[in-house]
């Protein structure tokens, strides 16, 4: 990820949990401007920036292995469409509702999807009988406790707060 | 939950072989539903019910169970009520129960096995066509998705193979396998154009086969299914007609998703043959064909706006339909052979359990409407609109 988009992803992300609950349009209008005044400040703030800042974790309950995995496999298991971890222990999918600001930044940057496309698969196997969909929580925090109890389970974090608990994968 | 006890129960013989200690096999079970209800005005004709006074018989039920049995075995059932018009009243029906077995799942592809009553995966949305949350508009395209003759496509009772391969530029997707249709009254009313006395019954197996591929990033979507299957009429003791109608069916699926905006375009075809109805009824044949163009543009993700434009025709070497309608001594006009179709709708998805949406149409020709709620031809208005609203709940 360049370091501008890094930047610009730290202050739309700034904007969206400092802005009122006005609707998307509102946050969008809102995060313009500041992104706009902020521009010359954020010339220098490129360079201190630290990526952790604007990333999200993939994160596995600790007897996963510590392999890093591809983008694809992670998309296989978020879909529900791989369903076992080494072929034999089945995994366990959390998320967050689909409208939560750090789900929305893991689908589109982790597994490059939109959360309307993750909603249309799970709908299509849950309503066809052909598949399960993952468990939603509420929090983060929850999220964390989930995965961390959970034998198999992979679910997500902001990046920065290192969970000692639970094992971070590399997305590559 | 009753539900919940009912399949625990029926479930108990089972051991618990294959099963991992520390789990339960009932941490595995989710169950889900949803119901929505809806209200239909036309300025003529009537769809789904006493239209022209606006109708309310529009409530669609579902509850569904699924249990992973294990990692390889997948049990699943829905339960559906829907009221719409005269077509259906609401009794509730098995929508459809399997027993998906899966021999191989890996990183490449995934290999199985459905048995049971298996939804059908003909277009972009046929297994999920009674879910309003699965798709645009409160109506799908009717010239592709018929409502007034929705059964024979539906589902099967039978088997079904899979074969799903993801590569390193998308994902292919094989099903095939047959069934018995599951099939309806609806069905005998638009094939044969009245309520005889008899029974349309499907004659053998239908035989279906279904190829998809999805990008990476599931931006484009193509399909392309087919499925074939003969249907026999036995006369009741008031009728001397008896007869096989033969069908073959095929759709060819397109879609394009943006963050902002998908794009959805789908083709079908439906070829009918009529034979050994008896010296008053020549055999013949006809091919019916549907398309659409449906774009959708989400505002925010929680509101989105719907365009679409879709064209029918029973018999599309007779598009403007005067040669059916002369079949009929002009009983029927031709304008009941084909349908255009201009739809706007709004839906706004009020939060994770809620939605709510509008819909308009203009209507040219009434090929959608169904003979059952509208009996009689002469009845019938050539341009009409339809104005919808829906309100739709899920857990």
């Amino acid at each position: 990820m360049s370091k501008l988009s890094c930047n610009r992803g730290y202050f739309q992300r700034y904007a969206q949990e400092s802005a009122p609950q006005s609707g998307d349009n509102g946050v969008h209008r809102y995060s313009q401007r500041l992104w706009l005044s902020a521009s010359a400040a954020a010339l220098i703030i490129v360079v201190l920036c630290p990526p952790a800042l604007i990333a999200q974790d993939l994160i596995v309950n600790q007897d996963w292995p510590a392999v890093p995995l591809d983008r694809n496999d992670v998309r296989l298991y978020f879909t529900l469409r791989l369903k076992l971890l080494d072929n034999q222990r089945p995994v366990k999918v959390f998320v967050l509702p689909d409208e939560h600001p750090l789900h929305r930044r893991f689908a589109k940057n982790i597994l490059g999807l939109f959360p309307y496309q993750l909603r249309q698969v799970w709908d299509r196997q849950l309503f066809s009988g052909t598949g399960q969909v993952p468990i939603t929580v509420a929090t983060e925090q929850e999220m964390l406790e989930q995965v961390t109890a959970t034998p198999g389970a992979i679910g997500y974090v902001e990046s920065g707060s290192n969970p000692p608990q639970v094992r971070i994968l590399e997305v590559r | 939950m009753g539900i919940r006890r009912l399949v625990i129960t029926l479930l108990a013989a089972f051991s618990a072989a294959g099963l991992h200690a520390e789990e339960s096999v009932w941490d595995r079970l989710q169950i889900h539903g949803f119901a929505s209800q809806g209200a239909v005005n036309t300025s003529d004709n009537r769809f789904f019910g006493d239209s022209n006074n606006t109708s309310f018989d529009f409530t669609e039920l579902g509850v569904n169970a699924s249990l992973q049995f294990n990692p390889s075995i997948l049990l699943s059932a829905q339960l559906l009520s829907r009221r719409t018009g005269d077509l259906y009243d609401g009794t509730p029906a098995l929508d459809y129960a399997l027993a998906d077995v899966t021999f191989a799942s890996t990183m490449t592809h995934a290999l199985g096995l459905r048995v049971g009553r298996i939804k059908n995966p003909l277009g972009l949305y046929n297994e999920t066509r009674d879910v309003p949350f699965t798709h645009p508009g409160i109506f799908l395209p009717q010239v592709v998705y018929f409502d007034k003759v929705r059964n024979l496509m539906l589902a099967s009772d039978g088997l079904m193979f899979y074969d799903h391969l993801y590569g390193e530029t998308g994902n292919l997707s094989l099903t095939f396998g047959g069934g018995r249709a599951v099939n309806d009254e609806n069905v005998e009313w638009t094939y044969l154009g009245n309520n005889f006395d008899g029974d349309l019954e499907p004659n053998g197996l239908t035989r279906l086969v279904s190829l998809w591929y999805a990008t990476l990033d599931d931006r484009l979507k193509l399909g392309l299914g087919g499925a074939v299957l003969s249907m026999q009429f036995d006369p009741g003791a008031q009728s001397l007609l008896a007869g096989a109608t033969d069908l073959i069916y095929w759709i060819a699926s397109f879609q394009y998703n943006t963050e902002d905006w998908s794009l959805s375009a789908e083709y079908a075809r439906e070829s009918l043959e009529w034979h050994d109805y008896g010296p008053l009824n020549p055999d013949r044949k006809s091919t019916g064909e549907g398309y659409y163009l449906q774009g959708i543009y989400r505002i925010r993700p929680d509101l989105e706006l719907m365009l679409c434009y879709q064209e029918g025709f029973s018999d599309r070497k007779d598009r403007d339909g005067t040669r059916q309608s002369d079949l009929t001594g002009g009983f029927s006009p031709p304008f009941n052979s084909f349908s255009k179709i201009w739809s706007a709708g709004l839906r706004w998805d009020i939060d994770r359990h809620w939605m709510v949406r509008a819909e308009y149409q203009w209507n040219h020709g009434t090929f959608i409407l169904s003979p059952r709620e509208n009996p009689d031809p002469s009845q019938l208005q050539e341009d009409w609109s339809l104005f919808a609203v829906q309100a739709a709940f899920r857990f």
